[in-house]
């Protein structure tokens, strides 16, 4: 059984991600963000989700230990909104208040076809909650996903197994979520 | 995948363990809450005491509904009409946050006294993972402080267990459909009740255009589910907007509130889009609401809002 825990900033859907990681028969907990890197090695971990949350990564809050995963893991992470952000500015790129914040119903455009969006056409409905964005994609990321008014949907590091999404694939109107969670399991599974 | 019948045998097992002395349970006659007196009744039998509260702030019909249920249920029940005391406790008060804050700390109170009598050490209540994510705490940011939740006072006397905690209310109806329970697939209803579907002060009298309101959608609305004109909403309702429009009844001039009409589509209240009514079915709710009311009520308006940006409830 694949291990894949849940690091909590804080997120109104953290629980939502769990629930998507255990429905799809994954080995997970809900970790808080103070949990250190060390921790989460003792406990055998294959992979990493960290949540979205209330912090304004654009205003320089910080997500608990998160830094210190990335700096160290060689296992994947998923990013997802301000877990997303924080990667972002982790490696050299910008976070900015966006000019037009997204919240609810928007349509993602896929612009490189990658694991991560396996079975999921180039345009598809996502659900969306965040103030700020990814302003600048860092140097070594490549750039995945858009939508109208956010340029950095989704993104990648080009040597890493580390992902960031600023749409939200855990909650049950995205309409191609649990298929997006569904290749981030396979991924921690190589 | 969730396995509703691995989750009765381990929570009975656990609540039995757990449970070493009379239980409480609070008991709003809704999905979550009847559950889980199943559950404890399986558990503990005839130590576990059902206790309703009329809060003044219920659904049309609905005390007399709960009494029922109980009874139905075999729950050794207390049925207490304490709408007095929380209209007044309501009196000139209009921040959201206060109303649930007042809510939530009478129930307990409520409950202490009975508790006392019968020498109970446990409060059983219905909480799900939407209820204390939105309440918020240390990283979470609070939206609404939920009555069972954020809403509980500081200092309680009572043991508080929450056996449906980790679970979202599909999850919930899939149990109450393994204990053939009749409220498997009825709609949530805040615990607040009708108190936060009156946008600004809950007076006695707001509370009952917002109640006959709220009867009519859902009427309106289950009608024509049935006729197959709309698929059935995850939550349905009218809120009372404190906010008076001119208008023109029999020739005279009249000037009443407006109601607002929520319907949404959802599996687990965490992200919601509103329902599409067909327009026959608005036109119907709407000359029901405004002829019903007369000159209490004279705009009716539907709200078309998803979650997020916007929350189920207005408050």
């Amino acid at each position: 059984m694949v291990k894949i825990y849940v690091v909590d900033n804080g997120g109104q859907w953290t629980h939502r991600e769990w629930r998507t990681l255990r429905d799809l028969e994954v080995d997970t907990k809900i970790v808080p963000n103070t949990t250190s890197f060390d921790e989460l090695v003792k406990e055998g971990i294959d992979g990493l989700v960290l949540s979205g949350g209330a912090p304004r990564i654009a205003l320089e809050d910080d997500l608990g230990n998160s830094g210190e995963y990335f700096e160290k893991a060689k296992f994947p992470i998923l990013g997802i909104c301000a877990g997303h952000q924080f990667m972002g500015r982790f490696f050299g790129g910008e976070v900015a208040p966006s000019k037009i914040p997204e919240f609810g119903k928007i349509e993602l455009t896929i612009l490189k076809q990658d694991a991560l969006f396996d079975g999921v056409p180039e345009k598809s409905i996502v659900w969306l909650s965040h103030n700020d964005e990814v302003s600048k994609l860092p140097d070594d990321f490549e750039l995945l996903a858009e939508s109208e008014n956010c340029k950095n949907q989704a993104m990648k590091h080009r040597k890493k197994p580390f992902y960031g999404v600023q749409f939200h694939p855990e909650v049950e109107h995205t309409e191609f979520g649990e298929q997006i969670f569904r290749n981030f399991v396979k991924i921690c599974e190589k | 995948m969730f396995k509703g019948e691995k989750f009765i045998e381990e929570t009975v097992t656990k609540l039995k363990e757990g449970i070493t002395g009379k239980a409480l349970i609070a008991f709003s006659g809704g999905v979550d809450s009847t559950v889980c007196a199943a559950l404890v009744n399986k558990a503990i039998g005839k130590q576990l005491v059902a206790v309703h509260v009329d809060t003044g702030y219920m659904r049309k019909d609905e005390p007399k509904n709960v009494k029922k249920l109980m009874e139905k249920m075999g729950l050794n029940h207390h049925f207490i009409d304490a709408s007095k005391e929380f209209y007044s406790a309501l009196k000139g008060v209009e921040d959201p946050e206060e109303k649930r804050k007042i809510i939530g700390e009478k129930f307990i109170r409520v409950f202490e006294k009975v508790a006392e009598k019968e020498k109970v050490e446990y409060l059983v209540q219905g909480t799900i993972a939407p209820d204390w994510i939105e309440s918020g705490g240390q990283l979470r940011d609070t939206i609404k402080s939920h009555h069972n939740v954020g809403g509980l006072p500081e200092k309680m006397k009572l043991k508080l267990v929450e056996p449906l905690r980790d679970l979202y209310k599909d999850e919930v109806r899939k149990v109450a459909r393994i204990l053939k329970l009749p409220v498997a697939e009825r709609q949530p209803f805040p615990g607040p009740g009708l108190a936060i579907r009156i946008i600004g002060e809950a007076t006695p009298e707001r509370t009952e255009i917002v109640r006959e309101a709220c009867d009519i959608v859902e009427k309106e609305i289950e009608s024509a589910v049935e006729k197959g004109l709309m698929e059935m909403p995850w939550q349905y309702f009218a809120v009372l907007i404190p906010v008076k429009s001119v208008g023109v009844h029999g020739d005279r001039r009249a000037y009443g509130y407006v109601i607002a009409v929520r319907a949404v589509h959802s599996i687990d209240a965490m992200t919601c889009a509103f329902s599409k009514i067909p327009n026959e079915v608005v036109d119907r709710i709407s000359t029901r609401i405004t002829n019903t009311m007369k000159d209490k009520v004279n705009r009716v308006v539907y709200d078309v809002t998803n979650k997020p940006p916007s929350t189920v409830e207005w408050e």
